[in-house]
């Protein structure tokens, strides 16, 4: 959704000589864009993945390639329809604006929005991230979701595995921009519930969590079996 | 995959203990028969009431506002229904006096093929709400419980795995296995598929579950927390700008 742009500063002339005139700050206009994932951006959602794992210090347990995540996220001949499966949204960023999208109910239409930066973002990562779109799109974030369920609702909801935006475009609304995707996408869908994780330490993110309207659950654990441990049912007689 | 138990050893004959010895007999052992299949929508009056079942174990009858209409609608769409393992899953849990029929040779090309297994108890089972739960499929087939997961996916590992959402036994047959049961059913199924891991959420008070889980070789993340948007929030989220 396209942000109204603010309006332009008083012309000289109104301003008094011996009043220092208190114009706007010039702006940056950025523009933003969330679309579907397709498997052409498996390149850049690799990187993406591992400067996750890096932030999170997960490095030693990260093993995709860009073939086994073309394989998993993108299967053909009969890849599963958007937001039946793992959904991929990608954040892209360009100086300038995108073409606006004709509006499609009965399919996914991308999300338009215009950030004003007090300073331009410095990237030094930007041809890395080139979009494969083209021009001067750079790809920014994503978020990687799937269908859940709820028994006691009796609904789909969708768990958001992975939701990250790179550090140069930290601090701005882009995270805020990519939750908001995928809740309006669960409230259109008639969903019941939008969930993922968060680590009991990360004060910042659970207040961000919060603002939105989220809760925190605090009487549940998660629980994981993988590895040996898995493997070890293989084998198992029941 | 079969599972066949051997069957237990007859009680000797008394003419030959000699008098003076208290003579050491196997105890007198109930066998029950259990299956673990694929649910259908034949399934969902049971599958509804375990899951109030459930909902009340956990102290939270308050948020099960499902219906069988709901359930139904759900788990089993039609005139399209998803493969078994693609979308929402549920296994049930049998049991029965009488051996269930093994399963017939051309269901193990679906890699759905019912688990079976044979339990001696020292005692026979006491279930008061056995007519409630007899099972669709006749007989004195009763439904002891079920487990619901679907895919999930590891963007490190570039691999699908299974979410368990419920996992849940009757208490009259809780403590005899059967919940391992279920896990190994779904945590098998992962294996055969390439799968990398099994996730699921427990109660931090429920002290049993966890320490079976921990026995399996599950990792209980003590720093890791559920957050949820949900109702109202979830609507004025969505409508952000």
């Amino acid at each position: 959704m396209a942000a109204a742009a603010p309006p332009p500063p008083p012309s000289p002339a109104a301003i008094p000589e011996t009043i220092v005139p208190e114009t706007d700050p010039p702006r940056h206009p950025l523009f933003a864009r969330i679309r579907l994932g397709t498997i052409f951006d498996v390149p850049q959602l690799h990187k993406l993945i591992h400067q996750m794992a890096t932030y999170e210090r997960l490095t030693d347990q990260f093993s995709a390639t860009e073939a086994s995540l073309a394989f998993t996220l993108f299967p053909s001949p009969s890849p599963p329809p958007p937001f039946t499966s793992f959904t991929v949204f990608i954040l892209e960023v360009s100086p300038d604006p995108f073409p606006p999208t004709p509006q499609d109910p009965s399919n996914f239409s991308p999300i338009l929005k215009t950030f004003h930066l007090d300073l331009p973002i410095e990237d030094s990562e930007k041809d890395i991230f080139r979009s494969e779109i083209g021009g001067d799109v750079v790809v920014a974030g994503f978020v990687l979701f799937f269908p859940n369920y709820s028994t006691f609702l009796a609904k789909p909801g969708f768990y958001i595995e992975d939701l990250f935006v790179r550090e140069p475009y930290r601090k701005k609304g882009f995270g805020r921009m990519l939750f908001t995707a995928v809740a309006a996408q669960a409230a259109k869908m008639g969903y019941g519930r939008v969930e993922w994780v968060v680590l009991d330490w990360n004060v910042n993110a659970i207040q961000f969590y919060e603002q939105m309207g989220a809760k925190i659950q605090p009487d549940w654990r998660v629980c994981r079996l993988t590895g040996d441990a898995l493997e070890a049912f293989a084998h198992l007689n029941i | 995959m079969a599972a066949a138990a051997p069957q237990p050893p007859p009680p000797p004959f008394l003419a030959t203990i000699p008098e003076n010895t208290v003579p050491e007999t196997a105890p007198f052992r109930h066998p029950l028969y259990a299956r673990i299949r694929l649910a259908t929508i034949l399934d969902v009056p049971h599958i509804h009431k375990l899951i109030h079942q459930l909902a009340t174990f956990e102290r939270l009858a308050h948020q099960c506002t499902a219906t069988e209409a709901s359930l139904a609608a759900t788990l089993f769409p039609s005139p399209n229904p998803p493969p078994p393992f693609t979308s929402f899953n549920v296994f049930i849990l049998e049991v029965s006096p009488d051996p269930f029929p093994p399963p017939a040779p051309q269901e193990d090309t679906t890699n759905s093929s019912p688990l079976l297994k044979t339990l001696h108890l020292d005692l026979p089972i006491e279930d008061s709400e056995k007519e409630i739960f007899r099972s669709e499929i006749g007989g004195d087939v009763v439904v002891a419980g079920f487990v619901l997961f679907f895919p999930k996916y590891s963007t490190y590992l570039a691999k699908p795995g299974f979410h368990i959402e419920d996992l849940f036994v009757r208490e009259p047959y809780r403590k005899h296995g059967f919940g391992k049961m279920l896990i190994t059913a779904v945590a098998g199924q992962a294996v055969k598929m390439g799968y990398g891991m099994v996730e699921w959420v427990v109660l931090d008070w429920n002290v049993n579950a966890i320490q079976f889980y921990e026995r399996i070789g599950t990792k209980v993340y003590q720093d890791k927390r559920i957050c949820r948007l949900t109702g109202e929030d979830l609507d004025v989220e969505g409508s952000a700008k």
